[in-house]
């Protein structure tokens, strides 16, 4: 069964349509992730999923099942922005948003929890004393306690330092290896790629993009180059074939123009400089997000 | 739907714990009464530390028989008035007099004497002219346009107790002399004009069980206005303390984010609802603590009779009912801000159902069965406090259907304001950047 169903949904404010006939399917215990521009709509999609923004039209179904604003002990939530009782203990709190949610004690598995991401000796300590990383991991405890089986996590890494990244990633893929279907919205395309069996781009309001990592990329097919060259991107200008150069620092990716050989791309790069690595692959997420949403998407449709 | 009343309830705890424990809610809790009483503990306790410094007055005499007889009378009147007879205490000042006789030029002898009093060798003079011998009986009620024939002069206040004091001392000197010209018996005058004593009495009723009839009650000043008063004061002291915060945190809720947080666990209809039992609950803690206070404080000073036990069920009636349309009301316009000082700027909204109903208290006590009084006691936002008034007061003869009917059009207004509320912060709770005006909220409200 799939966990979650959008069909044909719209949802406005005023003048503004934030999602504008968006329609996917969320197979039960994958990891799907939402990419797209800030204001596209990723947030109204997973709130109207959450039930708690209701679409103007279209239906939105969880496990089969039309939520109608009802709030279920099955769905887990993350708000993108931080909200903590401040002056309460962290552990009565969690205690508080777990019973809320489930309608039962859940002081077992928020002590679990708690010891698991590190958190344990602050149980008592007062919200407002917990540094930045410390109250996202209570945040993300506050979302999986009791356990559901749909979490979704808008944007759950934003301002993490790698260790508190890594902890709260390694619970997400525990919690996906018990069967917990996880609806993430990242800005972070090393995250989509590497965490999401399924990736959707919304972009002004409508899916643009939608499927497996490999299944997006095979539409763009084997057309970028990345190569370490001596020199960098002074020896890359003005190369046959090729549309555009990112420079990554220490190896740049080229963009070839349909049609383009490799091989020649090769030839003329080493007449020009000693090259120390060439290989052909599929465009990177990251260059897929931009195609899509940057300035020279833009530039296309102007033109 | 099943877990519903259940997060209510959970939400209505947490928010009611976390306010009661709070220092600012236990010292409010002394505080509110003090700023609501604290202008009547003020004058009581200022009456009690009276200016007793000596007085004098001179009186410019123009008559030259008025004087004798004006400080005769003061000086009597200095003997009774000036201790507390039970403490012995000095409770006014002692007024002392000197006479002169009226100067060539009045306005030179004004002058001198005002300077003195500027000084503060004098605390007033009075002039009275040969004209307050001749009874105009239309002086008093101030229907004639002729110069008074007695002025004082000095620069005390308007409301300085001075000028009632004097003013009875003269007249009781003046109307010495005048009947001493008549040739009246002096000492056959006080029996004369002693006051004629009227006790106040309720009405006499019959026995439903004996047949026996009951004599009336007594009329009792202080439980026909005090009491009143001191209930409806109660009244709208709690549900001010209990409504007026729940603007400004659902406000820093939502600025704080909070509320995305909690709305991925409640409805919307149960965060609010959760909200507003959170402020019942300490509503009904406050006036409980006050009202069992004032019960047992009224019982220890022997006073108990006057307490309407009765009217009690209808002042908690009236709080909850109260309350939740307030609290309701101000959930919604939180939900509507974006930020602390917007909140502020609507709470006059929600002061009007309590503040307004202050203005009327003179009015409708003297009338508390007029048609404009009980018209207004009808109008649901102020029926808890208008009702509870006319009901409390001892003898009030409000008819029994009133309060029912009453009380039927604020369960329905609080009805409407709930569901109104529940609909406008279902959809403003989430919305940011924009304050929504008046008509959005309108519309909200209508249609969800």
């Amino acid at each position: 069964m799939d966990a979650v169903q959008i069909s044909n949904v719209t949802k406005a404010f005023g003048a503004v349509t934030a999602v504008d006939g968006l329609s996917l399917t969320v197979p039960e215990g994958s990891v799907y992730g939402f990419i797209g521009p800030n204001g596209s709509g990723k947030t109204t999609t997973m709130r109207m999923i959450s039930s708690i923004f209701y679409p103007d039209r279209g239906d939105v179904r969880v496990f089969g099942k039309q939520m109608l604003g009802a709030r279920s002990e099955l769905i887990g939530y993350l708000p993108e922005e931080r909200g903590l009782y401040r002056k309460m203990a962290v552990q009565p709190m969690l205690e508080f948003y777990g019973e809320l949610r489930s309608g039962r004690k859940v002081t077992a598995e928020v002590e679990s929890w708690l010891k698991k991401l590190d958190l344990a000796k602050w149980a008592p300590q007062k919200v407002q004393a917990l540094s930045k990383g410390m109250s996202q991991k209570v945040q993300f405890i506050a979302a999986v306690v009791p356990a559901p089986k749909l979490l979704i996590l808008d944007e759950p890494f934003s301002g993490l330092d790698p260790v508190s990244t890594d902890a709260i990633r390694s619970a997400i893929l525990d919690l996906r290896r018990g069967g917990v279907t996880v609806i993430l919205s990242t800005h972070d395309m090393q995250v989509a790629e590497n965490m999401c069996d399924y990736i959707c781009m919304i972009f002004r309001g409508k899916k643009v993009l939608d499927g497996t990592l490999a299944s997006i990329q095979g539409r763009y097919g084997n057309d970028t180059i990345r190569v370490a060259a001596e020199g960098g991107m002074q020896f890359l200008e003005g190369l046959p074939d090729v549309e555009r150069v990112r420079d990554l620092g220490q190896v740049q990716e080229l963009r070839m123009a349909r049609g383009c050989d490799p091989q020649q791309v090769l030839r003329t790069l080493m007449a020009r400089t000693r090259v120390n690595s060439f290989s052909i692959m599929k465009p990177s997420l990251h260059d897929i997000f931009v195609r899509i949403a940057g300035p020279e998407a833009g530039e296309a449709q102007v033109a | 739907m099943r877990r519903t009343p259940h997060r209510i309830l959970l939400i209505a705890r947490r928010d009611y714990l976390a306010t009661i424990r709070t220092k600012a809610f236990i010292i409010g809790l002394v505080v509110a009464p003090l700023l609501f009483g604290g202008g009547f503990l003020g004058v009581a306790l200022i009456e009690n530390k009276p200016d007793i410094k000596e007085r004098r007055i001179a009186i410019v005499d123009g008559t030259g028989v008025v004087a004798p007889a004006v400080i005769q009378a003061a000086q009597e009147m200095n003997a009774k008035q000036l201790f507390d007879t039970a403490t012995h205490r000095q409770v006014q000042p002692r007024y002392v007099f000197e006479t002169l006789a009226p100067a060539a030029d009045p306005k030179l002898q004004r002058l001198e004497l005002s300077e003195r009093v500027r000084r503060e060798q004098l605390f007033a003079f009075i002039e009275i002219s040969p004209a307050v011998l001749h009874a105009n009986p239309h002086a008093a009620g101030g229907q004639d346009s002729t110069p008074a024939p007695v002025a004082t002069y000095s620069n005390a206040g308007g409301l300085d107790a001075l000028r009632r004091w004097l003013e009875d001392a003269i007249d009781e000197g003046v109307r010495r002399v005048r009947l001493a010209q008549l040739g009246v018996d002096q000492s056959r005058l006080s029996g004369v004009l002693a006051g004629v004593k009227v006790e106040r009495f309720g009405l006499v009723s019959r026995d439903s069980k004996t047949g026996e009839i009951r004599a009336a009650g007594k009329k009792n000043e202080v439980a026909e206005f005090a009491v009143p008063f001191g209930l409806m004061l109660l009244l709208g002291m709690i549900v001010m303390v209990g409504s007026s915060p729940m603007l400004s945190a659902v406000t820093e809720d939502k600025a704080q984010r909070l509320v995305e947080m909690l709305l991925g666990m409640a409805t919307p209809f149960e965060l609010m609802m959760g909200k507003v039992l959170g402020a019942l609950g300490i509503s009904l803690t406050s006036s409980a603590v006050y009202l069992i206070g004032g019960t047992l404080a009224l019982a220890g000073m022997g006073l108990s009779g006057m307490l309407p036990f009765a009217v009690y069920p209808w002042f908690y009636v009236y709080l909850i009912a109260d309350v939740t349309f307030l609290c309701s009301l101000a959930a919604a316009l939180g939900a509507g801000c974006n930020s602390p000082q917007d909140a502020q700027q609507l709470a006059i909204v929600l002061l009007a159902p309590v503040m307004i109903p202050y203005f009327l208290i003179a009015f409708v006590m003297q009338q508390p069965n007029g048609a404009i009084s009980t018209a207004l006691s009808l109008f649901p936002p102020f029926t808890p406090m208008l009702m509870l008034l006319r009901q409390a007061m001892p003898g009030g003869g409000v008819p029994v259907w009133q309060p029912w009917v009453g009380l039927l059009g604020v369960l329905a207004f609080t009805l409407i304001m709930v569901v109104a509320a529940a609909r406008i912060f279902r959809v403003a709770i989430l919305l940011q950047g924009k304050t929504p005006k008046l008509a959005d909220l309108v519309r909200w409200a209508v249609r969800g």
